[in-house]
Formats: C-alpha cells, structure tokens, sequence
C-alpha cells in the first residue's frame, strides 16, 4: 500500500475546486484524478466525496449536469460555476499564505532545539 | 453572499429525486468494478474490492442527503410531531406544565404592567427626571406647599433651578351656558406649561399680560373637554364661552396626556393672575396658598437643590411666628416621588410577589422536565444507541420546551388580559393610574422568556450527559444528581410560598382589623348629601339654603335625624379641619407651649349630627336647637381631647380660647364646653386618631360653606329616600347638583387600597401554595414510581407496610421542614417591608407565622402521603415484575 496522508479539514473542498477548474468531471473522475495527480499520496476516502460535492453544489460553487459518460452510461457532471472560481483563487491564496507559515516555523524547530 | 444565498433558496424550493443520488453512487461503483477487472480482477472480487473502497455507502448517501439546505426544517418538523406525540401520551406533565406557565406569565405581566405605570413610567413632561415640588410641610400638612408672601422672593434669588412655576390649586367652576356642566378650572402661572415642558396641541399657552390681576379673560381647555363638548371641532379657538357667568375666550388645546402635577382632575386651565404686590397683604399678609415646582438646572440634584434652598428657607422661617416655627420643614422632592407617595410600597411588595410566583413556576417546570428527562433516561439512550447525535436529543428537548413555553404563553396572556380588567375593576381611585395601565408587549416577552429559559435549562440536563449504557437495561434508579436538583427545587418552593403566605396573611389579618374596628360611629343607613351650590346665584351666602334644606329633610318619611357638618368623619383629610393642641387654651389656665401637643381635628357640627350619626354623648349634654339660634359659643369635645384638656375630669361648663397662630398670635372666639362625645375615628382607617372637638355651626350666613355636608339617618333604604332628597333639592334651587353616597360606601371606599393589596397578595399566595403542592406531589410521586420495585423487594424481605409509608414519606417531610424552615427566616426579614402596611398588626406576629406554618405543612403532607399511600398498598408480585 501506498503511504497515505489524512486529508486536512476543509482541504477537500480546495481539491475538488481545483479538480474542476480543469473541466467538467463526474465524481468518479474527480476521485482518480485528486488520486493520480497526488502521486497516489492523497487517498481521499471515496464515501466522503459525495457529501462534499453536494455541500460545494448547494453553495452553488460548482453546478451538476446530467450528460452520458465515455461508455454511454448516463452521469451527473461538475463544473465550476464563476463563484466556484472566485472561491477557488481567495482559497487558493489563503492556502498559500498558511502552508508557507507553516514551513516557516518548521524550518526554525530544528535551529532553535540546535 | 447574495448569489450563495438565492441558490440555496433555489434548492430549497426545487425537490430532487432522491434516485438521483442512487444513480449517482451506483455510478461510481460500476466505473470503480471495471477499473478493477481492467486491473486483472475476477468481477466478483473486483465489485469487493469497489465497495471496500468507497467505504459505507449507506453512509456517504445520508451525508450527502444531510447537505441539502432546509434539510434542518425537516428534522424540526419531526422534532416538533415527535414532541406532539410524546404530549399526547403523557396529558398529566402537558397539562401541568402548561398551566404552570400559564398562571406564572399571566400574573407576572399583569401585575407588571400595573407596576410598571407606578414605578417606571415616565411623567407627560419633558425631562421629567429634572422636575422637583419644592415648599414647606408641617405637622397639619405633610405635602408640600408655599405661600404668596415667600414664594416669589424665593423664586426671584433661587439659584438651583433653571426656572420656578407655580399653581394656585383647582377649584370648581360651572360652564354656564345651555347645558350647564359642572368642572374642575386650575389657576396655573403663564410659564407653568413651558417649565413642565408641555405643548398645547392646539392654539398657545398664555401671555404674560393675560396673567395679572384682571387681564384679558382667556382659558386653555384639555383635551377630554374638547373631545366631550366641541367634538374635536378646530373652530373652538378664539371662541367665547361663558364660566361662571363670566365671558372667556379659548386660546388653547392641552395635549390629551396631560396631567396636573398633584394629579387633580383639570378641565380648564386659568391664567393664576397672582398679584405679587398685594401678598404681603392677602390671607393675613401670608399670601394665598400656591403649589410650587421647578426644573432643576442640568447636572444639579435634587439633594443639592434642597441645600441651596435652606439659606432662602432659615430666612422665610424668620417670618412664622416662633410659637410655631420649628413645625416647619423644607421639602425638595423629584416630582414623581410626589405624585407616587405611599404607592411605592404597594408596587415593590407586588413586585416581590408576583417575581416569588415566577420563580416558584419557573422551579415548577424545572423540577416537571427534570423528572420526565430522567424518566426517559431509557429512551433517551435506545435513541442514542440508533444513532441519534447528541445536538438532536438536545434539539429534540429544546423543542419540546419550547413547544409548551408558547403554548404556556398564549394561555398566559389571555389569562394576564382576564386579570388585568380584574385589577382595575377592584383598585381603588387612589392608585394612580391604574385604570389606564395595559397588557405591556414588552412585559409578555420577557415572563416567556425567563419561562422558557427555566424550561430549557433544566430540560436539556439530562440530554446533555451521555446516556449510559446501562440505562439501556433500565433497572437501575434515575441518577442522583437530578433527584437532588428536584428534591432542591421542592424545597425552595415551599420556602418561597412560606413567605408568600405569610406576607399575604399578614395583610388579611390587618385588613380584617381594618374593617371590624370600632369606628365610634354609625355607618349603616346613613347618608351623606352634598350641594355644591353655585357661587353666583347666592351672593348672601348659603344660610337660607341649609336651613330650609335641612327643615325639608327633616320632614320626609324615613329620616329619622338630620345633622349638618362641615365635614364626615373617618376622612383623613384634615388640612382645612386642623387645630393645634396649644391653641386651645383653657381660660384661667396658663397656655399649653406652642409646637407641643400635636394636632386636632375640628369639627362644625349641628345638633342633629350627633343623632345622625349615633355618636354617644357621654358626658353633660349635646347641643340643643336654642343654642344653635342664640348669639353663644358653644363646644363639644372628644373624651380624649377632654381627658388631656381636663385630667382631673369636670370639663362641662369651662372655657376655652380657641386662639390662631395665623401667621400672628390671633386671639380666638371663647366657647363654653357643654358635652363629652364619644371618640370617632377620624384619621382615616388606619390612621393615628387625633384628639377631636365640635364647635357648634350656629345660624349666621358665613358659618355655612357650599362644600358642607348634610347628613341623614334613614330607616328606609337609600334608594328609596335618595330620590326624595333630590326633588327636595330641586324645589329649592332645581340648577344645584347633587351627589348622594351612603355613609357605608364613603367608609368602604377608604378600604379600597388595603383592600386591593390584600387581595392581590392573597391571590398570588394562592397561586404560589397551588404551584408548590403540585410541584411537591409531583417529585413524590414519581419518586415512588421509580422506586416500585425496590418497594417490592423490600416488602418481599419482610417491610411492613408502614415502613413504605415511612421510607416515601419521610422524603417528603424532610423537604417540607427544611423549605418551610429557611422560609420562615426569610419571611421573617422581609415582613419588615410590609409594615407601612399593616394596620393592629406587627410585622412578626407569632400567631400568624404559626398558622401559616401549619397551613403549609398540612397541605404539603397531603400532597406527599396521597403518592406515599399509593406506593404503600403496591403488591409486592406486582412490584417486582414492574419495569
């Protein structure tokens, strides 16, 4: 088994959002495509995926369209909404911000306790 | 913000499918399965492995289901139908609650919205926080006043007060045009409405030329008069309209709020046209009578005011004739202090009573949801162990609680309208403002919500702990805790009614007092007959009128005695009747020192009045018809004033001076004491009784006033003579009102006040005893529910039956003494308030502390051995099978 990472709190919402700004993708897709662009490091658990789609749907981030699959099987597509995108980038920015904090202070541990 | 909100609202409105979700996951499984069989799989293993990857896929449905906006309505909904349900099977803890809360916000804002006029209610002036009555008291007249002779001095070097107005009282007055009608016309100062901050709502308020001695005659008329007789009609400025005979023009409408200072009924307001000049001259170079008020400069208080005031007062004092100078007293006081007095005291203790009945409701509804929450501890954890989260059992609790708080609260607000209509019916005139008082919105939200607070607190307790597992088997006992917050909450209760009862008791007993005391006089079938002539049609004076009225009384059937008197007994107003002691001087003897003595009420009475009202003589001789028609002087004196006058007795026969300090030693008529009566109240009811003399009204034109009363002892009924006495009236003068009231009703009314506190404190008394039984039968029994089965065993062991009766009941006593017992403290502190009171009743009695405290302790027991008796005749078979 590939070594896998807890998902943040909250983080799941940013992944999606950044899934879709590619393109239209159904909830299967979104799930590989998170997994294989993450180098299989991020397993997302697939049950928890749905719940999210819905939650970003409802918020009206992202919009559901039902369209026929590359097999012909009837699907439900997300795509982002132009509030999805602006959402995105103010997340985007918020993510920046507090991963280089983060790195900032992980990188002193070590010299202070040296 | 706005976009994220419509699409919600979009979604709210617009149902989906919920096989769309179905299809949706079902989807992802198929793709799942054939990338695994691409991956080498056998297809059985790789829909397997499918789902082991997705994890619950129950799961994921629900959640994704929970996302859906408004999908919280529609757990309320089942929240609200669950708790429905639950009322329906349990009716008893429904009803009770309700009903509970019901008479807690029913009497809480009734009386509140009562009190709330006396003690929070803002006056109908501007800034009414910087109005203040100032003038003198003294022992003859406790309510501030001032005289013409001071005051303007005062007003003119006064430094406190941004200005100084005044009123020179209220007097009758007639609208002498076609359909006369009799009113009430106040003299008031030109910057009396601007000091208090009032604004005509129509025409203006005086000149300064209309305010002096005879300037143009004009008046400002209140609104209810302009309502009544002009029919709101606009043309009634500058309108001529004749009073008393007199032609006055109509400058103004007074706003429909307004109100005199001193609360006298007002249908016109006069210019006061006070000729300064002439005050050291008129009344014996005092000045005539004004009431005087002010408004205070900003940032001054009242106290400061009053200190700033003293330098002018010492001065004054000066002037008052030190045989009576140290009676007076300066007296600065906010305005509504004035018009408020001794109603304060009414309003706090209702205040107190009606906050204790709160509170015993509140400790109600706590103790009822305490013990259905640990009764349903089982439930509680079957639903938690299906899944329930803990927010929803505490929502779920929070909704039944609210359900009855509005429930509670509708019922309560009809039942405070009910009681409120009930207040105003029984109040007497004398609180102010009473009549006017409403259902207050405020008011109402804030008893539901202290309710509700109450209900929700203690309701979600028991949510709020985990459910244990072991309350899944159910047969272990509630848990501790709660049963000792109820068993607290029982106790409070009946020490909160202790004190209730006792503070109620305490005004029943002096109202009791009140009513069967010896008033030293007959009230029964006599009735009281007073004229109020009109000033211009008799401009001899009023003589001829009394006399032929009281020959044509004399004369109908059933009137056995007719006594005239210049006023009735018990009245307490006894401003216009006071004497004091020192100036009444014995002659021969030297005079009493002046301020010594107190004060004495005097009358002037004819020979019938001692008939009329059976006051016995008991000592020399009433007064006779000869001496009333001769030139003499002549006395009667009340056994106490002839007992401090005359220790060693013999008073028939001497003279005495009756001399006026006024504002000079005036040496007074000497009369001849011919009688001893009877003592008669005459403070009021619950007054200190002064010592009281009868000087006898002889016929001479300026004895006899037009505000004298006719007094008539009847052996028919009042309805039937009163009409006789009107067409009496009417053939001597058929324009004079008349206003017939039987003596009884004169006596009653001065009962009103008592009478509405003790009845509403009794009432409130009730309702807290009602609650706390309830409350009280309430733990017990379900605390012998709950311990059914222990009951069976220890019956199955050998327990007799009285020792289940002891082991149930004992709880309930031990509840009973400590409430009863902190009560008592506390109704011991607190009686102290109620002293201004009571009337023949200390405030500790011990007689009725003790049958409050039995009372209480009886219906407390009764309440617990009804479930103790229950828990008693249980069959041990039964019990032990219970569950």
């Amino acid at each position: 088994m590939p070594p896998s990472t807890d998902l943040l709190q909250g983080t799941l919402d940013l992944l999606i959002l950044q899934t879709l700004a590619l393109g239209q993708m159904h909830g299967w897709g979104v799930a590989q495509r998170i997994q294989q662009v993450s180098k299989d490091v991020l397993q997302i658990g697939q049950g928890s995926l749905y719940p999210a789609l819905h939650r970003l749907e409802y918020k009206g981030w992202i919009q559901a369209d039902w369209g026929n699959s590359e097999n012909n099987r009837r699907a439900k597509f997300y795509s982002l909404t132009a509030t999805g995108r602006r959402q995105l980038d103010a997340e985007l920015e918020t993510w920046e911000r507090l991963s280089s904090a983060i790195g900032l202070v992980l990188s002193r541990v070590p010299e202070a306790s040296a | 913000m706005i976009d994220e909100w419509l699409t919600r609202m979009r979604f709210l409105f617009s149902r989906r499918k919920p096989a769309d979700l179905d299809d949706e996951l079902q989807f992802h499984l198929e793709r799942s399965t054939a990338a695994n069989i691409a991956a080498g799989m056998a297809p059985d293993e790789a829909r397997r492995r499918a789902l082991i990857d997705f994890g619950g896929v129950e799961r994921a449905r629900e959640q994704s289901f929970e996302q859906r906006p408004g999908w919280w309505l529609g757990t309320v909904a089942q929240d609200v139908r669950y708790a429905l349900r639950g009322f329906r099977r349990n009716p008893v803890f429904t009803v009770t609650v309700i009903a509970t809360l019901a008479l807690g916000i029913g009497a809480t804002t009734a009386v509140f919205s009562v009190v709330d006029r006396i003690l929070f209610r803002s006056l109908p002036y501007a800034h009414d926080d910087r109005l203040v009555s100032f003038g003198l008291v003294q022992s003859l007249e406790r309510q501030e006043f001032t005289l013409g002779g001071f005051l303007f001095e005062w007003r003119d070097s006064q430094k406190p007060f941004e200005s100084v107005t005044y009123e020179g009282g209220t007097t009758e007055c007639n609208l002498t045009e076609a359909s006369p009608v009799h009113l009430q016309c106040a003299q008031v100062a030109q910057n009396f409405l601007p000091t208090l901050g009032v604004v005509p709502i129509m025409g203006r308020n005086f000149l300064s030329e209309e305010d002096r001695p005879n300037g143009p005659k004009v008046v400002l008329i209140s609104d209810g008069l302009w309502q009544s007789r002009y029919n709101r009609d606009p043309g009634v400025l500058s309108t001529t309209i004749q009073i008393d005979d007199h032609a006055v023009r109509i400058v103004g409408v007074l706003p429909r709020d307004f109100e005199m200072p001193r609360l006298q009924q007002t249908d016109i307001l006069r210019p006061a046209a006070v000729d300064v000049a002439a005050q050291q001259k008129v009344n014996s170079g005092i000045g005539q009578p004004l009431w005087a008020f002010a408004r205070l400069k900003p940032g001054v208080s009242v106290r400061e005011a009053k200190a700033e005031m003293e330098p002018l007062f010492l001065h004054t004092q000066q002037w008052i004739p030190p045989q009576i100078r140290k009676d007076f007293h300066l007296q600065v006081r906010s305005l509504r202090d004035r018009q408020m007095q001794e109603a304060y005291t009414v309003a706090w203790v209702l205040l107190g009573a009606v906050l204790a009945v709160l509170l015993i409701a509140c400790a109600n509804v706590a103790s009822l949801f305490s013990a259905r929450g640990a009764a349903r501890e089982r439930e509680l954890a079957v639903r938690s162990a299906l899944g329930a989260s803990r927010g929803r059992l505490i929502r779920q609790t929070l909704t039944e609680a609210f359900l009855l708080a509005v429930a509670g609260a509708a019922l309560g607000c009809a039942l405070a309208e009910i009681l409120l209509r009930v207040f105003i019916a029984i109040a007497p005139t004398g609180v102010p403002f009473l009549s006017t008082a409403q259902l207050d919105l405020r008011i109402v939200l804030f008893a539901v919500l202290v309710s509700l607070l109450c209900a929700a607190l203690f309701g979600i307790l028991p949510a709020l702990e985990k459910p244990r597992a072991a309350a899944l088997v159910g047969r272990l006992p509630a848990s501790g805790a709660h049963a000792r917050l109820r068993r607290v909450l029982v106790a409070a209760q009946i020490a909160i009614c202790m004190v209730l009862l006792s503070g109620a008791s305490l005004l029943v007993k002096s109202f009791w007092n009140l009513e069967q005391q010896n008033l030293g006089m007959q009230t029964r079938d006599v009735l009281t007959v007073h004229v109020p002539l009109n000033r211009e049609h008799y401009p001899t004076g009023y003589l001829n009128f009394y006399l032929r009225a009281e020959a044509a009384f004399g004369r109908l059937p059933g009137v056995t005695a007719v006594g005239m008197s210049d006023s009735v007994p018990p009245d307490a107003d006894s401003w216009h009747d006071g004497t004091r002691y020192s100036e009444l001087m014995v002659v021969g003897r030297q005079p009493t020192p002046s301020g010594v003595g107190g004060t004495v009420v005097s009358r002037i009475v004819t020979p019938g009045y001692f008939q009329a009202l059976r006051i016995p003589i008991v000592e020399g001789a009433g007064f006779t018809q000869e001496e009333r028609k001769s030139n003499g002087r002549f006395m009667i004196l009340s056994k106490e004033l002839a007992a401090r006058l005359f220790p060693q007795g013999a008073a028939i026969g001497q003279h005495i001076e009756h001399a006026q300090f006024q504002p000079n030693f005036v040496p007074g008529p000497i009369y001849t004491v011919v009688g001893v009566a009877g003592n008669v109240k005459n403070a009021g009811l619950a007054g200190q009784d002064d010592p009281e003399l009868y000087e006898l009204g002889t016929d001479t034109p300026d004895t006899w006033g037009r505000h004298h009363v006719f007094l008539l002892a009847t052996s028919l009924p009042a309805s039937i003579v009163a009409p006789w006495v009107r067409a009496q009236v009417a053939q001597l003068d058929p324009t004079a009102p008349v206003e017939i009231e039987t003596l009884s009703q004169t006596v009653s009314k001065l009962a009103d006040r008592p009478r509405f506190e003790t009845a509403l404190l009794g009432f409130f008394a009730l309702c807290g005893l009602a609650m706390a039984v309830i409350g009280l039968y309430g733990v017990i029994a379900f605390v012998a529910a709950q311990r059914t089965q222990e009951i069976g065993v220890r019956m199955a062991l050998g327990a007799t039956r009285l020792d289940i009766l002891r082991l149930i009941a004992g709880q309930g006593v031990r509840l009973i003494v400590l409430g009863g017992v902190v009560g008592l403290g506390a109704a011991l502190v607190l009686a102290r308030l109620l002293k201004s009171l009571l009337y023949n009743v200390g405030p500790h009695d011990p007689a009725i502390y003790a049958a409050v405290a039995l009372l209480l302790a009886l219906v407390a027991l009764a309440a617990t051995l009804i479930p103790a008796r229950a828990a008693m005749k249980v069959e041990p078979v039964e019990a032990l099978r219970y569950e």
